[in-house]
């Protein structure tokens, strides 16, 4: 029966939208409020916003439970590490060629999945692609520096050193508005509608016409894409990089940003990323249960929001509602 | 008439089990033609085969004049045969107007890249899409279902979103796998004014596999009896209405 949500079949598709641009605005004088620490932390939480959007690309609209995404980062942040280094890049040059590897990892990573390989089995097989790709940083040591990693010089854009926290910081917001803004672009397509009927339904997308397999090889490429500029991101951030910042305990960090976030929601991406990355700091005064603390966080979330914090906010205001995702 | 898709000697196997045995017939444009069968008789396994969906064994599958046994399930779709499916294919995590979109795919002009970009011709391409899908929601009187996941629907408007969908191309062929399953006989009425406007006044030739025999006698133009795997008749409605081999394919009768 028709609801709230239908007058008279006009379009009422998310007019307006262009609030959102509300929210990078008032986040601009942030460095002025914040310490230096505080500031890392927000640095790092933008880190996390491409990592979660690129996994919830996958996962949350392609719908196939691929683990390969600190692949994804660590290709990215490596990529861009060792073009610093070894060849001497600045900064932003290398990003095109992590955002690129990235890519191309999502290729690679995609291939179980175009052979049928799905649900556990696909889980199991991707994440041996981030336990391999962590073997790779280990022994390639001539290149990456093997397990004690590699310092990388400060990163810059044109020139312009990010030596503090808020240069950064205003770098970081830069490209996580056109990770964003891009992905939207994508969703709202008939590339993203692709993606969703895929998960909803293979057969009845293949015979809409949608060459199913190639859509899921643009979906992974598109995902570690995004994933790697955040992991160039993160080698600006932290200027070392070690093989231990990406293994299995990392993998758990990111896919707790799409499922307290909210799977296939944008929005959720965004949310789940300030969250998780935020929620421990909170507890840092009490050392201990920082850890057990930050677990019931999670619990409760999926317990009482088990769509994510992103179906909160889809309750509060209809303009927060995403497209493909009902909380 | 000329043939819109001619089957010659479809055979289907499934390891030592032939599913579709030999089968020869055609469908022309605007022609409403319905598979029927006992259960296990091979409708659905001929429609997957006609779909791409089942692998073709033997024989040939000619569709305007160009052999796709073989191709994928996609290609075909782009040649222009469309179908529904038996359970549902309607996706469940879009909207109506969503899975209308996704329909008219393969018509949407818009690019990967000019969409990162922002390009006009993309974008534009992607907002005449949605405007050609509200009017054909509009034809069906659904319009203001648009915005409804379409897994909230009820059955009878599921069908018909889903039928939507599968025209929205204008396809020359529509494959429609039981489409009355499970609706109330005042929606398989209009289902069944729908299908014989969409064949008669756009041209479209529809070939339905179907249980509710009433239905297939009222709308059909010819109706194909499949046994084992095997045609036994292929005449008009009111022919088949007294065919004796028909009775026994359905009774079982020796």
């Amino acid at each position: 029966m028709p609801r709230s949500a239908s007058d008279g079949g006009a379009p009422r598709r998310r007019r307006n939208r262009h609030v959102f641009w509300i929210v990078p605005l008032l986040l601009l004088p942030l460095p002025l409020l914040l310490d230096p620490y505080q500031q890392y932390v927000v640095n790092l939480a933008l880190v996390y916003v491409p990592v979660g959007i690129g996994f919830n690309v996958i996962v949350g609209n392609l719908g196939l439970l691929a683990f390969s995404n600190v692949a994804f980062f660590g290709i990215g942040a490596y990529s861009a590490g060792i073009l610093m280094v070894r060849l001497g890049l600045p900064w932003w040059v290398a990003l095109v060629p992590a955002a690129l590897s990235g890519g191309v990892a999502g290729c690679a990573a995609s291939i179980p999945a175009l052979r049928g390989v799905r649900m556990f089995y696909l889980a199991i097989m991707t994440l041996a692609f981030g336990e391999l790709m962590r073997w790779v940083y280990i022994r390639w040591e001539p290149v990456t520096g093997g397990s004690m990693g590699m310092a990388l010089p400060t990163a810059d854009l044109f020139g312009w050193a990010l030596d503090s926290e808020a240069r950064k910081f205003y770098v970081f917001l830069g490209l996580v508005l056109a990770t964003i803004v891009a992905t939207d672009r994508i969703l709202s397509s008939r590339f993203g509608r692709a993606f969703v009927a895929i998960k909803s339904d293979e057969l009845a997308a293949a015979a809409m016409g949608v060459p199913t397999n190639r859509y899921i090889t643009l979906g992974f490429a598109w995902g570690g894409c995004v994933v790697g500029i955040g992991g160039a991101m993160y080698a600006a951030l932290i200027g070392h990089l070690t093989p231990i910042a990406f293994d299995l305990t990392e993998l758990i960090l990111q896919f707790a940003i799409i499922m307290v976030g909210g799977l296939g929601s944008l929005v959720g991406s965004v949310l789940g990323a300030v969250v998780i990355t935020a929620a421990p700091e909170l507890f840092r005064d009490l050392p201990g249960f920082q850890e057990l603390l930050f677990g019931v966080l999670i619990i409760l979330v999926i317990l009482f929001l088990p769509r994510g914090l992103a179906s909160l906010l889809a309750r509060l205001h209809p303009v927060f509602q995403d497209r493909y995702y009902r909380g | 008439m000329e043939g819109l898709l001619e089957l010659s000697d479809v055979t289907v196997r499934f390891g030592g089990l032939t599913a579709v045995d030999a089968v020869s017939f055609g469908v022309a444009p605007g022609e409403i033609c319905a598979l029927i069968g006992p259960n296990g008789a091979g409708k659905t396994t001929l429609f997957n085969a006609i779909a791409g969906n089942a692998l073709v064994d033997a024989g040939r599958i000619v569709f305007q004049g160009a052999e796709i046994q073989g191709l994928t399930p996609h290609e075909i779709a782009v040649r222009g045969i469309r179908r529904t499916f038996q359970n549902g294919g309607l996706f469940g995590h879009l909207t109506a107007l969503e899975n209308i979109l996704a329909g008219l795919h393969t018509q949407i002009a818009s690019n990967f890249c000019g969409l990162l970009l922002g390009m006009g011709r993309s974008a534009r391409a992607e907002a005449a899409a949605t405007a050609r899908a509200l009017e054909l929601l509009a034809l069906m009187d659904i319009a203001h279902l648009c915005d409804h996941p379409s897994d909230a629907l009820s059955g009878g408007q599921q069908r018909m979103v889903e039928i939507v969908r599968a025209v929205a191309t204008n396809p020359p062929l529509l494959l429609l796998d039981e489409p009355a399953v499970g609706l109330a006989p005042p929606v398989r009425d209009r289902l069944c004014t729908i299908i014989r406007r969409l064949a008669k006044e756009t041209g479209i030739g529809i070939l339905l596999v179907e249980h509710a025999i009433e239905l297939v006698m009222s709308v059909s133009d010819r109706v194909i009896v499949l046994n084992n795997g095997s045609k036994v008749t292929d005449a008009p409605p009111e022919a088949v209405r007294a065919d004796k081999d028909v009775l026994e394919a359905y009774l079982g009768r020796s």
